[in-house]
């Protein structure tokens, strides 16, 4: 068999694994489309005989998704704005010096990195309840996200400043630039494809969070998409065109970014994680 | 003053500052909510005494009360076939998948990188697929396994107790394996070719070569990634409310969405924070073996 056909074999085979691999999706974007007695037909048809492409819209206003999305972005936002802001120069600092200190706050990081929220919810609950958190849900979920999150961060971002060769850093403070000014001017910018990656990674995580959200937040016009979400799976709807039209609106973004940039999400990840 | 200004912006102090915020802010966030949570477990917290500290010191007696609830045992059990189900599920198929597309096609890793969508969705959306894929009467897995002559009847994934946890490990390994497979990528990335060279001219075959030279080539990758997939597979909770909600009676339950039930439908704050505190120390023991794993590299 020559190289090409190999190739082309592999490929089509890959192609036919990615297929099902991603079969689920592919389940939603259809039985979104589909009609309230399609839904439930047996056999269950695999392309819709008349896409409704009104579920969306009906979908959007009666679930009035314009708002859970609003608070998502918000709280999205406002985890990834303070996490970047902490973490950064956390990350540079770790990055720039090795010595037993910086490996003992390594390792708190990471353990830090793996509780689970679930678990955690408790204690943060109540303690929030003790400051009076409680009355700014939405503030309090971002607290909670940031401190949840932001390890994960500064392993990523850690990774991207060792990339960042130390001489030009140097060379910086030679020419009389001040470490402000050197880390400002030359460090950051070098470093801003790798913190742009990994924030973006943390907003997508972000943006799907659920735990803290459905714990802190009672008031229905301050919740997120994702409760929004489980509250209008009840345990015995039939709705599901529906729920997956919702499902649809609220992933799809997050798809598009991924598909996008999928190449650098990839690569900051794995180089984080194992690297 | 002047001094410790000019430290700020040119020295040392610089560092310190940078430093000292974030993992000022991750102390009261996350540290101190540790403590916490060991301290509300050796004591009583019901809705009143919820405003304040000094609530009425228990000892053991939370301990011992969940050991003694019925549920406890089975639930612990729950946890481990969940644990070990979805790691297993997730690492094989990932590795498979990895070792797949090492063989180096155009277009491998774009589309080995497109996998990763299931990781990158939210899991309460992952979750609300899975359950209507899953469906008793019109799900669509049930018409394939039906059709494919593998189950005769339908199966009530979700509300059958014999099923309700697998049918949550099912859309639990769907989420994980592309993250497994990405690692596991990186890892077979590293293996020097010249090794497996050599062991073609002496004659070795491809499963041997795999034997030889990949797995233990591979081996402090493979303890990172289950010690991740440790970590992960404890976290889990957003497919649990969006399938099954642990139910029915309990089947489908396991300790971190138990200790979650626990604090928020049943109020019992106490409960939950010691069901918290009993798997924390589960996840640090794993964090502890990805952290020497992955040693080497941390050190730089």
């Amino acid at each position: 068999m020559s190289e090409t056909n190999r190739n082309r074999l592999m490929l089509v085979i890959a192609i036919l694994m990615a297929a099902i691999y991603l079969f689920p999706l592919y389940w939603m974007y259809i039985t979104a489309l589909k009609s309230g007695s399609e839904m439930f037909a047996t056999p269950p048809s695999f392309w819709p005989s008349e896409p409704q492409w009104a579920t969306y819209g009906f979908v959007w206003e009666s679930r009035n998704m314009a708002r859970y999305l609003w608070n998502s972005l918000i709280i999205a936002s406002g985890a990834v704005v303070l996490i970047t802001v902490l973490g950064v120069g956390c990350a540079y600092v770790l990055a720039r010096y090795r010595n037993v200190w910086v490996d003992i706050g390594l390792f708190l990081i990471l353990m830090l990195q793996v509780l689970p929220a679930s678990l955690m919810i408790t204690p943060i609950f109540v303690g929030f309840s003790q400051l009076g958190m409680l009355n700014y849900p939405r503030l309090a979920v971002i607290i909670a996200i940031a401190a949840k999150s932001m390890p994960f961060f500064v392993v990523l971002v850690r990774a991207t400043f060792m990339a960042v060769p130390q001489e030009l850093e140097e060379a910086a403070l030679v020419d009389g630039n001040s470490r402000v000014g050197a880390f400002f001017n030359i460090v950051l910018p070098l470093a801003r494809n790798g913190i742009l990656v990994s924030a973006i990674l943390i907003f997508m995580q972000a943006f799907g969070e659920f735990v803290y959200s459905k714990s802190i937040i009672q008031a229905i016009e301050l919740q997120p998409a994702s409760v929004g979400l489980n509250s209008f799976m009840g345990p015995n709807t039939n709705e599901w065109n529906n729920i997956m039209a919702y499902a649809t609106i609220y992933v799809t973004p997050i798809l598009a970014i991924f598909v996008l940039l999928q190449r650098r999400i990839v690569s900051g990840l794995t180089s984080g994680a194992i690297k | 003053m002047k001094r410790l200004l000019s430290s700020v912006r040119d020295g040392r102090g610089f560092d310190i500052v940078l430093v000292a915020f974030p993992l000022g802010f991750l102390f009261l966030m996350a540290g101190l909510p540790l403590l916490y949570n060991v301290l509300m477990s050796f004591q009583e917290v019901d809705m009143f005494s919820l405003g304040t500290f000094l609530r009425p010191f228990v000892g053991f007696k939370n301990y011992t009360d969940l050991f003694a609830q019925p549920e406890t045992w089975p639930i612990l059990g729950n946890t481990a076939i969940f644990v070990i189900g979805s790691i297993a599920g997730q690492f094989l198929i990932g590795f498979g998948l990895a070792l797949f597309f090492w063989v180096n096609f155009p277009g491998a890793s774009w589309l080995r990188g497109l996998f990763l969508v299931s990781w990158v969705m939210p899991g309460l959306v992952v979750g609300a697929i899975w359950n209507w894929i899953l469906s008793g009467d019109f799900g669509v897995l049930n018409f394939i396994l039906k059709e494919s002559g593998i189950i005769s009847g339908n199966i009530f994934w979700r509300s059958d107790p014999h099923y309700s946890l697998y049918a949550v490990i099912m859309a639990n390994i769907w989420l994980g394996t592309a993250f497994n497979m990405i690692l596991l990528s990186v890892g077979l990335a590293g293996i020097p070719g010249d090794l497996y060279e050599a062991a073609e001219l002496d004659g070795a075959n491809a499963w041997q070569r795999f034997w030889t030279i990949t797995l233990p080539m591979m081996r402090s990758t493979i303890g990172a990634i289950i010690a991740l997939g440790l970590i992960f597979t404890l976290q889990q909770f957003d497919l649990f409310a969006a399938i099954t909600s642990g139910g029915p009676n309990n089947s489908s339950n396991v300790t971190q969405y138990w200790a979650w039930d626990l604090s928020f439908r049943q109020y019992d704050f106490a409960k939950g924070a010691t069901i918290s505190v009993i798997m924390i120390v589960f996840v640090m023991i794993a964090a502890i073996v990805y952290v020497r794993s992955t040693r080497h590299e941390v050190r730089g």
